[in-house]
């Protein structure tokens, strides 16, 4: 079909304002993460948008490196925050991904689990603030507060919706007959799959891995409430970036966000295909 | 040599053998999700239910189970349906909603009409446009918060368009804090509803959209008679998972402002969570949850009857 050149024009013309305004934030973040101290604490008419002097010394800074120019040493560093939020987020990606396929695979082909799509569904409608007071309660009794695998456990349960829901719309596109196949020759039902389907379907889960470990990397409200010192996630540790005598260090905080920002982007691109059915729950398939 | 009706019955005991043994698999599949929703949804709302009832709190010096010591007459429940901050603070979750779902869906739809066909790096374009939503977003609250700062970048530009020194304390003024929120979370979920509504758009059939144009149909006929019914479906469902996500708003929210200044940004998850760990006041927490999760569940099944009926009303 073709279009008018004055459409043209005006879709290009929108597209570039919609591309500008995505990547205004995202774009200072990364100048501030590469701006010297006398650059991020410039205000008003003496903002640079481009760092004149680049440098890493926000990375150093938040890795232990003291800084003269901010005479503040940190107490922690940002290592064990990072370590914090890729043991949870991964594990929890495990829980997740491990009953939520099998659940997907025992619903899509033998119809178990009765009320449990359902009751998955209202799992991620709720709040997670309104259910964080019982949690908490059992996490202190279970002694899990404030360890990255009772934070990893949580995230599991949170995210098995997501799980669950993508691999029952991919099992369900899965064609039976392969299965039928590998039956007559005699596997056992749990054999075929284990050695038959599941490796098919290794990139379909890898994608909903990925999407997963998104969802749990990003969390930011359940660390807050289960972690304090010991093993906060890069967002909780992030709020102790600023100290009463500079206020906030925005040039660390902009580091250690990019930091935060660069595994889930690169993985959503990855998983781009796959995105529309993660967020819908695989109502619709692309 | 086996008779035609041996061979039929052997198989049929061998099927019901196989039925019985899939039956016991997918029970055993199905285990570890039912086990572990048990551990997060009845127990832990028993558990809710009985610290509701009561002033329990972690500070109260004794162990959850004695909170029944604690009992307080409904007080709680009664006390929250007189909570002027909370009904507040909902009221204010529902204007957020009411301002940022819109604005999400009517700026994703328009996005999602302009890369409705081919044109010169639309696959740049696209994977740019989606970005917003895969930062963390405590992380998009940051970036936001340094944006907004009234010696920062979007004064920066005010000032640069205006003409004037523009120094606007965003952040500190009640309603415009409320704007600069809600700025946040447009620019991270517009991109979910350009996604969900683009992929609509391209199921909409071709052969339909050609034949209309065949008969005289211009582009706006087309669109509201064709591909507005056609979407309908998904457009119920990109607006239901921004309204059940923007309904929790947290994140981004509570690092830009922390509710304030005062309470004017305190949205519900905001005002659970200051009254969790500031307050601490437990069993009032808890009884606040279960109306919410109370009030959400009437909702959700209300939907799905709703939803079901249509369904069996258009088959």
């Amino acid at each position: 079909m073709r279009r008018p050149i004055a459409f043209e024009v005006f879709r290009y013309a929108a597209i570039a304002l919609a591309v500008a305004i995505t990547l205004v934030p995202i774009a200072w973040m990364t100048s501030m993460a590469f701006k010297p101290t006398a650059e991020w604490q410039a205000t008003g008419a003496n903002l640079t948008w481009w760092p004149k002097s680049p440098t890493l010394d926000n990375f150093r800074f938040i890795f232990g490196q003291s800084s003269t120019a901010l005479i503040v040493a940190l107490e922690r560093t940002a290592a064990k925050p990072i370590l914090s939020s890729l043991l949870s987020a991964g594990f929890g990606t495990l829980i997740a991904m491990g009953a939520g396929t099998a659940a997907a695979y025992g619903l899509s082909r033998f119809k178990a689990g009765g009320n449990l799509p359902l009751a998955l569904l209202q799992l991620r409608l709720f709040p997670p603030m309104a259910v964080m007071i019982p949690v908490m309660v059992m996490w202190t009794f279970l002694k899990l507060n404030d360890t990255w695998f009772g934070l990893a456990l949580i995230y599991g349960i949170v995210t098995l919706p997501f799980a669950f829901w993508l691999m029952k719309t991919f099992f369900d596109d899965f064609p039976r007959e392969i299965e039928e196949a590998a039956l007559v020759e005699g596997c056992s039902r749990f054999r075929v799959f284990l050695k038959v389907t599941l490796p098919m379907m290794a990139a379909p889960l890898a994608s909903s891995a990925l999407f997963v470990f998104i969802l749990n990397w990003s969390d930011y409200l359940i660390a807050l409430l289960l972690t304090n010192r010991e093993w906060a996630t890069i967002p909780v540790y992030m709020a102790s970036l600023s100290s009463s005598m500079t206020g906030q260090l925005y040039g660390a905080k902009a580091a250690l966000g990019l930091i935060a920002a660069v595994p889930p982007v690169i993985a959503g691109i990855a998983i781009q295909r796959h995105l529309v059915r993660g967020l819908t729950f695989g109502a619709l398939k692309q | 040599m086996t008779s035609f009706a041996e061979t039929e019955a052997t198989l049929a005991i061998a099927a019901d053998d196989a039925d019985r043994a899939d039956r016991r698999l997918g029970l055993y599949l199905t285990l570890p999700a039912q086990i572990l929703v048990l551990f997060i949804a009845v127990f832990p709302l028993l558990m809710q239910l009985y610290i509701s009832l009561t002033s329990w709190s972690p500070l109260s010096g004794r162990g959850w189970w004695d909170a029944w010591t604690l009992w307080n007459n409904f007080a709680n429940y009664l006390n929250l349906a007189v909570d002027a901050r909370w009904w507040s603070a909902l009221l204010r979750t529902l204007l957020v909603m009411a301002i940022c779902v819109p604005a999400e869906f009517l700026l994703g739809l328009a996005l999602a009409i302009l890369f409705m066909d081919n044109f010169r790096g639309k696959r740049v374009f696209y994977s740019i446009l989606l970005m917003p939503m895969m930062v963390v977003p405590a992380v998009a609250g940051y970036m936001f918060f340094m944006l907004f700062q009234s010696g920062g970048p979007v004064n920066n530009i005010a000032s640069a368009i205006s003409g004037h020194n523009v120094a606007i304390a965003w952040l500190s003024n009640p309603s415009l804090a409320f704007i600069a929120v809600a700025v946040a979370d447009i620019w991270q979920w517009t991109p979910l509803m350009f996604l969900i509504l683009l992929a609509g758009l391209l199921g909409v059939p071709d052969d339909q959209l050609k034949a209309a144009t065949l008969l005289g149909a211009n582009w706006w006929q087309r669109f509201v008679t064709i591909m507005l019914p056609r979407m309908r479906a998904i457009i119920v469902i990109a607006l239901a998972i921004r309204l059940i996500e923007n309904f929790k708003i947290f994140d981004t929210l509570y690092i830009m402002t922390a509710g304030g200044p005062g309470t004017a940004t305190e949205t519900i998850s905001v005002f659970i969570y200051k009254l969790t760990t500031n307050d601490l006041s437990w069993g009032y927490v808890a009884a606040i949850a279960l109306v919410v999760l109370i009030s959400l569940s009437v909702a959700l099944g209300i939907a799905i009857a709703r939803q079901t009926k249509r369904r069996e009303a258009a088959s």
